[in-house]
């Protein structure tokens, strides 16, 4: 004979404001097999959870019923409780009579009515309960990292540091990211070279840690702890063990005359190349797009020239199966190229801006590396057209950020930084020009920020107009800027040599390819989504994959940085025990029923159902039949209701349980 | 080879095609033949209220609209509109009707019975592009307006606001130039395209067009057009009636033709130049055309 107890919570007035709480817990007393039932204003609170252990003690309960809020809030506090008091875990249930009721009902006698109905099901579920057993499996102690940009960089050495294994994929010949383009860093003007190559070559060195550059995600199998991750490593044409990273080939290259994607475009590089002198690891690739050997089958000059024989003109991709534990995705962000509409976008193109057609109309990354000492210019600000000096130039913000007609209503949340940095570099180089900055808000939270910005309008003299721009237009060898300043009222036109788009954020090119392959989710803009916004922001829902950095939202390097970090705390947490304890809220299968048909393994999202074989004293094999792998099963119940012939059953959930829970309606 | 279906259009050709712009109803008329499409005028259309109406009073703007659609339902075919600026009355109305209950209600106490406002409401130039279509259009080309170097003018009305005309990408269209490219002439890459001509303060400011005009044509000139195409009346009649006394207030000279799309999109078709109302402009287009080896 059951014996349940039903511990019924006001949850403050969240419940109690609505329904009859002590009517609910009368009523519970009623139903045959409740032992004891009670009410309390806080029942997840010390005193509330105290209550429940006391009554399981004296009451000598056999179940739980806890009518309050939605299991994912507090299932967990109570099953610890109920625990501490000897009782097993699973046999001890929520009621949700929030959410599911006093949260969305008015009529108080209605709600009661209906709280008293959610808590007899629940007691009729819990009446034919099982105790379970929490599922181990093993944790394999190696952490993938996706995107050798700043992000990856940090978390891959966090863990690296921690005594792991890391493997970092990175999909450009070169580690780095973005931030190896930038030419200085806010809010201290520090020079992110300097910062970042010294990082890059710790990856490089470090003992746990495995470098895949110009290598992609193939596939992703398995689950926390037990990853299968398929990596393709492209044909660089060139053998990493074999080459030094002398750049002779390089120097000898004859096609030299290739737009550099590290410069924007606006530096030179040969076929064989290394993106930027810095390149880690230092080994070039041939870019078999724009080389004569692949496209006419005549020149050779790299391999003639190379001493160690490293060029390999018969390279193929090599698709190489790791056994990973945890994943962090760091695959960063893309700077919105606005030109026009690209087909089958939700983001509108910004024709009117001339971006494309306009030479001197540049975005904000290519003029970083205009800024850069490394850059094409040296350093100089020089405007790409005829490469002179500009004497009046015009910064223009929110570039399809903050525009919700263009397609995206986010903030980029660098940009206005960024800008009052780009004005300072100009006015360190140029003394006789002038900066014009369009924005909406200047928007600087952040240590230190404020006050750069001011520094930027106040001491660098930087002219800082509210409004936006409508178009711009070539005429001569000025750029027309119309906008209006909306603080005066006025329309304003600037005749300027140089304009520099702070154009929005986006996720990398192919996010939502790759979250596909994690099985993870994402926004209509292709940013990953955390499983929580407050609380659980660098995880996923997808249990064992963490993110970090600019592919879940935008972000400066600051935050970045503080992301990777959590993210591989995250990844140290998981690894930190050698097995890993999960909910055994999973489908079982029946061996004395199953026919084999497998109707189960062509539904289950999860890929958890496997083959087993049934095989009689000698080793003959009697039957294949249906196995759900515990560690992959997440639970869902779909093989239970496709399965026909019953054979299947979830815990927690099985026939039987919901069939009570039905009959009491 | 079976017969396709004659396309047929119900036709609002506005105030102004019948008046100052006739020119553009007259070349629309005969571009609509050329192509064997079927063009018949909504008897009985009024004016669609145009700025002043919507500037005053917007039930009044959108009843006078609501009514011509209404009368527009009992034509076969499409609507199709030439004007741009009764081409975004209509649509705006059509937009307003179809989103905002309360506006509906209202419009219907005003027009005394239900506003059935559902006729797809088009372009001319969404017909040529979309309907019949740039390969069509480049097969029956019978004059290629070869070395006709032309600067499109949308101006305001045509595409904006982005949700209402659903015509082109609302600030860099390129629809105009899409139809010239299949005549084969030469669309010129300029500043001005989308910016206004001032538009109705041509009679209570004409300081205003004069500024506002001058610096389209200026512009059109610098990117060594011989002409200019437009699709609405009122940006035509600002840009070739003022033109001298543009020339004459900013001391410049531009001598542009401004062509109506209309007249010469049926010019490539073949239509004889003399059915297509070039004597009723201010700058004669004829000389340019002739140099060209046009007509």
């Amino acid at each position: 004979m059951s014996r349940i107890g039903v511990f019924v919570c006001h949850c403050g007035e969240n419940i109690s404001r609505t329904v009859d709480v002590e009517q609910v817990a009368a009523a519970a007393g009623n139903i045959p097999g409740v032992a004891f039932s009670c009410d309390y204003k806080y029942m997840c609170s010390d005193p509330g959870q105290n209550l429940l252990k006391k009554a399981i003690a004296e009451h000598n309960l056999t179940g739980v019923v806890v009518a309050a809020c939605s299991p994912r809030m507090h299932e967990k506090t109570f099953r610890k409780a109920a625990g501490a008091a000897g009782l097993n875990p699973y046999v001890c249930e929520m009621a949700n009579i929030r959410e599911h009721c006093s949260w969305v009902h008015e009529n108080r006698e209605m709600a009661t009515a209906k709280a008293s109905d959610i808590v007899h099901l629940m007691v009729e579920r819990v009446k034919k309960g099982k105790s379970l057993a929490p599922i181990t499996v093993p944790v394999t102690k190696k952490a993938l990292v996706i995107g050798g940009g700043i992000a990856g960089i940090q978390a891959a050495l966090d863990i690296a540091d921690a005594g792991h294994q890391v493997l970092v994929v990175e999909r450009e010949p070169s580690i780095g990211g973005h931030m190896a383009q930038l030419s200085e860093t806010f809010p201290t003007l520090d020079c992110s070279q300097c910062i970042m190559t010294p990082k890059m070559v710790d990856v490089a060195n470090h003992p746990n840690i495995t470098l895949y550059s110009y290598s992609e995600i193939e596939k992703v199998e398995g689950y926390i702890g037990n990853f299968q991750v398929t990596v393709r490593k492209k044909a660089r044409s060139v053998d990493e063990s074999k080459c030094t990273g002398c750049g002779v080939c390089i120097a000898k290259c004859p096609k030299k005359k290739i737009p550099n994607e590290f410069d924007q475009g606006h530096g030179m590089r040969s076929a064989i190349y290394v993106p930027f002198p810095q390149a880690v690891p230092n080994t070039p690739v041939i870019d078999r797009e724009n080389c004569t050997m692949f496209q006419s089958g005549k020149c050779g000059v790299c391999a003639k020239v190379c001493g160690p024989g490293a060029v390999d003109y018969q390279q193929e991709d090599t698709l190489t199966v790791e056994s990973i534990g945890a994943i962090v995705v760091a695959t960063g962000f893309k700077l919105y190229s606005i030109d026009r509409k690209p087909e089958g976008s939700m983001i509108q193109g910004y024709g009117e801006f001339g971006y494309g057609t306009i030479p001197d109309i540049v975005d904000g990354m290519t003029f970083e590396r205009l800024a850069s000492a490394s850059g094409p210019t040296g350093g100089k600000i020089l405007r790409p057209s005829d490469g002179k000096e500009p004497k009046q130039i015009v910064f223009i913000q929110c570039v399809g950020s903050r525009a919700r007609e263009k397609g995206i209503s986010y903030c980029s949340k660098i940009c206005c930084m960024y800008t009052a940095k780009h004005t300072m570099l100009y006015h360190h180089k140029v003394h006789d020009g002038q900066a014009y900055v369009f924005f909406m808000d200047a928007r600087t939270p952040g240590k230190g920020y404020d006050e750069f910005w001011r520094r930027a309008v106040e001491e660098e003299e930087a002219v800082y107009i509210r409004g936006m721009v409508s178009r711009m237009y070539q005429k001569g060898d000025k750029i027309i800027v119309m906008g209006s300043d909306t603080l005066v009222g006025v329309q304003v036109e600037i005749e300027a040599d140089m304009v520099v788009l702070a154009t929005a954020v986006q996720p990398q090119e192919g996010a939502d390819l790759l979250a596909q392959k994690l099985g993870i989710s994402y926004d209509k803009y292709n940013f990953y989504s955390e499983a929580h916004a407050k609380l659980k922001p660098v995880e996923c829902a997808t249990a064992g994959i963490y993110l970090a950095g600019a592919c879940q939202g935008p972000k400066d390097i600051p935050d970045t940085v503080s992301q990777a970090s959590a993210a591989a705390a995250k990844v140290m947490t998981l690894f930190a025990k050698d097995q890993l304890e999960r909910d055994p809220v999973v489908a079982k299968v029946n061996e004395k029923y199953c026919v084999g048909c497998f109707a189960c393994k062509k539904v289950c999202p999860y890929g958890a159902i496997e083959e087993k074989e049934i095989k009689d004293r000698q080793g003959n094999v009697v039957k294949v039949i249906a196995y759900v792998n515990p560690g992959v099963c997440g639970g869902c119940g779909t093989c239970q209701a496709t399965c026909p012939s019953k054979t299947v059953e979830l815990d927690g959930y099985t026939d039987e349980q919901i069939m009570a829970m039905i009959e009491t309606l | 080879m079976t017969p396709k279906k004659r396309l047929n259009y119900s036709y609002y050709p506005g105030c102004s095609l019948h008046a100052s712009g006739r020119e553009y109803d007259i070349s629309t008329r005969a571009l609509f033949k050329a192509l064997g499409l079927g063009l018949k005028e909504v008897p009985d259309w009024f004016c669609c209220g145009a700025t002043p109406a919507h500037n005053v009073d917007e039930l009044l703007s959108l009843s006078l609209c609501a009514k011509n659609l209404k009368m527009a339902e009992e034509v076969e075919g499409d609507l199709a509109v030439a004007c741009a600026a009764c081409f975004s009355r209509l649509k705006h109305a059509q937009h307003k009707i179809t989103h905002d209950e309360t506006r509906r209600r209202q419009v219907e106490t005003a027009i005394d019975g239900p506003a059935d406002v559902k006729k797809p409401v088009k372009h001319i130039l969404e017909i040529l592009a979309r309907e019949v279509g740039l390969a069509k259009l480049e097969e029956n080309v019978k004059k290629p307006l070869l070395g006709l170097k032309v600067a499109c003018y949308y101006g305001c009305l045509l595409t904006r606001p982005p949700e209402v005309p659903e015509l082109d990408d609302c600030e860099d269209p390129s629809i105009m130039e899409d139809i010239l490219r299949a005549l084969g002439a030469e669309p010129v890459q300029w500043s001005h395209r989308m910016e206004c001509c001032g538009a109705n303060f041509t009679l209570s400011r004409p300081g205003v067009v004069m500024k506002l005009s001058n610096a389209i044509l200026d512009s059109a000139q610098f990117a060594k057009a011989d002409c200019i195409m437009v699709a609405c009346p009122l940006c035509h009649g600002n840009l070739d009636i003022r033109q001298e006394s543009i020339e004459n207030k900013n001391q410049a000279s531009y001598e542009l033709p401004i062509f109506y799309f209309t007249q010469l999109v049926a010019l490539a078709l073949g239509v004889p130049s003399t059915d297509l109302g070039f004597d009723s402009v201010i700058i004669d287009p004829r000389p340019l055309l002739r140099e060209k080896q046009l007509i």
